[in-house]
């Protein structure tokens, strides 16, 4: 009939003994595997030391880096079950490329091991970065009480140093990053009517590697020296020769969760452009998918640009080349080019899939089709080769060539009216709609009045002179945040709440959510508003201490920050509960049009019984006998199943 | 759209205007402008935020009058009416931006290149920046040195950025002006001081576990004045009277920020206690005179005990001429008996 097949013998408790538990993909192997890679890259060290006559024999930099870094993780890919197929493909075992083996989730174990059901993957992802989130959002916690007062009162700079540092970095690499991937993992093949990602071995390979790039940057705190300290954007010479060993630690962390970025871009891109089902033309996709599409395209032009900067500050550190050591020839100011020619593009990639949750939401909580989707599409594109133009703006007070920065302005200040034809458009999608403020709608609208004091923010640092006044200042810090938090959080939380009864089949519970709106909405504005305030006068960012006229206002914000924190207890509460107990949800419980909603909650295990013939937009919401897609009825077993469940 | 609408529509944007507008006035968003560019800056600064308090004032009202006027009843399942776009809209909201961010950038470039454009009787000074330390030079007072930035009213000042080790910024909020130092490079900034007084210098780029503490002072003092304290200062330091010329070095090289000297009046902590030089020199086995020379042109040679390595620069032996060296080692084994 369909594609159900299943490899049964996957699904049945083993047994076997201690030698399978060994030797089956999964932790225990992983850890073996980890260890005896790690002895691997030890050995290859030290021999090659030897053989060169190098001292010392065991140089720790170098050791850690290869073994623990590099090697080590590679083993534990291979034993927790990621390379298995390919391995067994090119040792010239027996293998089908229909393997179904590893698909689909029927125990909460099967959350643990490598899955190739994108939908799985989704939920992998999305809860791993909430872990990150929960992590990093404490640490940023710490930073506020360290500076809830003037002078030093708990931790010493260098641990202050890395506070900031980490958190920075676990919230962009380990969190809206891949928090964007698990959401649009889990929906876009739904979208696109399809039964899966295009290649979903490596689609499991790209989640297995986020855990490792996070565990890199937070063991750094444990490192002899400290964390790294020198800030995400690890500019050199501080980072590559003035830092301890956890610098290396950060260098590579970027690099696993840089590649996961990549292995997925290149998934959705070849998703998206091969498997969207019949008569599904670009200009019927869901802006969801437009949005990732465009994201796919950034992250893969832009993101080898910070692996090749984070390379070259390593090796600077570690085999002392000098990439940017101007004391040998090097050029410091070329690490900060390469770094925003990805992290200035980076800033959208965190920023369009919001955009496309957005255009989901409030167009189905509007009841009314997307306002200008043609023009919505093309500013998304707009914004794609725009962003590559524009990351010298990062770099006005930074002594690069002067010329530079005025066209870096003028693009600057343009790709502000792509952004704001979404803005328009969204309103205009609003007006004279049949609003329903459910949880997902109201972080919609958090987001829309948020985003924008970020955007104008952002078009006040756009211009030089102002720029020249507040960069390095808090008035960044409160920029960065009303972008990334009221900006691309606030679109996660979105989704989460919208595809939360597709993704476990159950309802969250609605007061719950809109107390954690309400939370967050006033606590983020409590907490970073000010923080404007505080740069414009002269506080500057990344400081363990500063001057007593500020200590009222960070006082202010330390005890808003807590606040902030406590609202995501609010959140996590009502997802587990919820997933645990929650009613049952209906397959569409929001009357969407789009694909994800026509089938059950959750999906069955391929998706759709028949591929859907797409025949209309999916945003027709309001015109009498449109149709968006024509599925086959589900036959009875599966609405059993659901039922079950 | 019905004129009842329109004007609850107008009358939310006002509100909100005005309430952005308040927040704009009511808080001390600059600092009082101490130079020409500050002014300048404060000008663009201003002419943004108006344009921003618009847009931000369209954007709530729109989203209130539609969470006001359109929500919908909980039993409600009927949907909006289906309008897909209207092109004369679109254009709109893609022009009105155009030309608002075009006036912007052209603005900030006029103001951009006043800002740089240099005014007649540059008075040049060289700002070395170090881990965690500002060193100012004047070139035209044959190489005098300064921990503090003294400059006079009303006249252009090019700054030319040294770095010794990492990227640091200098940053003085009543300035307006900000510049990275980048190791490797020379970079210039351009102020030009109007209003006496005295304002923090910041270093606003991390540059290590110091980073909060990387301060000085600049001062801006009436040109006669400032003429006069170059004078002093010229003649201090090249006094015959080497406690006198020591006395300044020991200021102008910014000595007291980290060392205890009771005949200065200095009470760092940072390093060691220069008061017990004497002691110091008998435990490292040296002359008095030898081991404070040493001391100063290669700090690491001998490191009291308790006292890390390499947080001394090791640069003085080649900024400090050799005829003030003898002047201030003279100075500090004078002074430092104990």
């Amino acid at each position: 009939m369909t594609a159900t097949t299943y490899d049964e013998h996957r699904l049945t408790p083993h047994s076997g003994g201690a030698w399978r538990l060994l030797f089956r993909p999964g932790f225990i192997r992983a850890a073996w595997m980890f260890c005896l890679f790690g002895a691997i890259g030890f050995g290859i060290v030290v021999a090659f030391r030897w053989w060169g006559g190098w001292q010392p024999l065991f140089d720790m930099q170098v050791i850690t880096l290869v073994s623990l870094l590099v090697a080590g993780p590679i083993g534990f890919l291979a034993g927790i079950g990621a390379f298995d197929y390919w391995t067994y493909y090119a040792l010239g075992f027996p293998t089908r490329a229909e393997d179904h083996s590893g698909h689909g989730a029927r125990t909460w174990r099967d959350y643990f091991r490598v899955n190739t059901d994108h939908k799985v993957i989704g939920v992998q992802y999305l809860a791993t970065t909430l872990v990150f989130f929960v992590i990093g959002g404490f640490l940023a916690l710490m930073v506020r009480a360290e500076l809830a007062r003037p002078g030093m009162q708990f931790v010493d700079t260098q641990t202050f140093n890395g506070l900031f540092s980490v958190h920075a970095s676990l919230m962009i690499f380990l969190f809206v990053i891949p928090a964007f991937a698990g959401l649009a993992n889990f929906v876009v093949p739904l979208m696109l009517g399809a039964p899966d990602m295009a290649f979903p071995r490596l689609n499991a390979l790209s989640f297995w590697l986020l855990p490792i790039a996070g565990v890199m940057m937070l063991s750094s705190f444990v490192v002899p020296g400290g964390a790294f300290a020198c800030g995400w954007t690890g500019y050199v010479p501080l980072c590559s020769t003035h830092e301890p060993l956890g610098a290396v630690f950060f260098n590579q962390g970027v690099q696993w969760a840089g590649a996961s970025s990549i292995m997925t871009a290149l998934n959705f891109l070849v998703t998206i452009i091969t498997m969207r089902a019949p008569g599904m033309t670009f200009w019927r996709m869901p802006l969801l998918v437009w949005a990732n599409f465009t994201t796919s395209l950034l992250v893969v032009i832009a993101t080898p640009f910070i692996a090749g900067s984070q390379f070259f500050s390593m090796f600077d550190h570690v085999m002392h080349t000098a990439f940017f050591d101007p004391n040998n020839g090097g050029y410091p100011l070329g690490y900060q080019h390469i770094f925003w020619f990805y992290s200035h593009p980076a800033v959208y990639i965190m920023m369009l899939p919001g955009f496309g949750i957005m255009s989901e939401v409030i167009a189905v909580f509007s009841r009314k089709p997307i306002f200008g989707y043609r023009l919505m599409a093309l500013s998304l594109m707009a914004i794609v080769v725009l962003g590559f133009s524009v990351w010298a703006h990062h770099m006005f007070v930074s002594g690069m060539a002067s010329w530079l920065r005025v066209p870096m302005m003028i693009t600057t200040l343009l790709i502000a009216v792509p952004t704001g034809i979404k803005i328009f458009s969204w309103l205009a999608t609003m007006w004279e709609g049949k609003l329903h403020f459910n949880t997902p709608m109201l972080f919609a609208l958090g987001f829309l009045s948020m985003f924008v004091i970020g955007g104008l923010s952002g078009v006040m640092l756009g211009a030089v002179p102002i720029d020249i006044h507040v960069s390095d200042t808090y008035f960044i810090v409160a920029h960065i945040h009303y972008v990334l938090f009221g900006g691309s959080v606030f679109t996660i939380f979105a989704g989460m709440y919208y595809w939360f009864p597709k993704m476990t089949g159950r309802m969250y519970d609605e007061r719950l959510g809109k107390l954690h709106f309400w939370l967050t909405f006033v606590g983020f504005n409590l907490t970073f508003f000010p923080m404007h305030i505080l740069g414009t006068e002269g506080m500057p960012r990344r400081v363990a201490d500063y001057a007593p006229k500020f200590a009222g206002l960070n006082m202010f914000i330390s005890l808003a920050s807590f606040g902030l924190g406590a609202s995501v207890l609010v959140f996590l509460y009502n997802m587990i509960t919820s997933w645990k107990n929650g009613p049952i949800a209906p397959p569409n419980p929001w009357r969407a049009l789009t694909l994800e909603w026509q089938v059950s909650s959750p999906p069955p295990i391929f998706n759709f019984d028949e591929i859907p013939q797409v025949v209309g937009s999916p945003y027709e919401y309001g015109v009498p006998g449109a149709q968006h897609a024509i599925l086959a009825p589900a036959p009875a077993r599966e609405v059993e199943e659901v039922g079950a469940s | 759209m019905r004129r009842g609408s329109i004007a609850s529509l107008v009358g939310i944007g006002l509100v909100a205007g005005g309430i952005a507008a308040a927040v704009a006035v009511a808080l001390p968003w600059l600092p009082t402008p101490a130079s020409r560019e500050a002014s300048r800056i404060d000008f663009e600064f201003w002419f943004v935020i108006v344009i921003c308090i618009v847009i931000f004032a369209v954007v709530v009202a729109a989203i209130l009058y539609s969470v006001i006027n359109f929500r919908a009843a909980p039993d409600d399942m009927s949907d909006g009416p289906p309008i897909h776009g209207h092109t004369g809209l679109e254009i709109a909201w893609t022009l009105i931006p155009t030309l608002l961010v075009t006036a912007i950038g052209i603005s900030s470039a006029i103001v951009l290149s006043n800002d740089d454009a240099l005014g007649k009787n540059v008075l040049r000074i060289n700002v070395t920046a170090q881990q965690f330390a500002w060193t100012f030079s004047y070139p035209d007072a044959k190489g005098l040195t300064s921990a503090t930035l003294m400059l006079p009213k009303d006249r252009s000042v090019l700054l030319t950025f040294t770095s010794k080790d990492v990227i640091h910024s200098f940053w003085v909020p009543e300035f307006g002006q900000k510049q990275d130092t980048v190791p490797g490079l020379h970079p210039t900034l351009h102020i030009t001081p109007d209003r006496l007084g005295t304002y923090p210098v910041i270093c606003t780029e991390l540059c290590g576990l110091g980073h909060a503490t990387m301060r000085a002072t600049a001062i801006v003092m009436a040109p006669a004045a400032f003429d006069k304290w170059i004078a002093g200062q010229t003649k201090a330091v090249t006094s015959p009277n080497a406690g006198q010329a020591g006395a300044a070095l020991f200021t102008n090289n910014g000595c007291a920020a980290c060392h205890t000297l009771t005949a200065a009046h200095a009470t760092g902590k940072v390093g060691p206690d220069l008061d017990k030089l004497a002691t110091y020199a008998r435990k490292a086995g040296k002359p008095l005179a030898a081991f404070v020379r040493e001391s100063i042109v290669s700090p690491n040679a001998y490191v009291e005990a308790g006292y890390p390595k390499n947080v001394m620069p090791q640069t003085f032996g080649t900024s400090i001429p050799k005829s003030q060296l003898d002047s201030l080692v003279t100075y500090l084994t004078t002074n430092g008996t104990q």
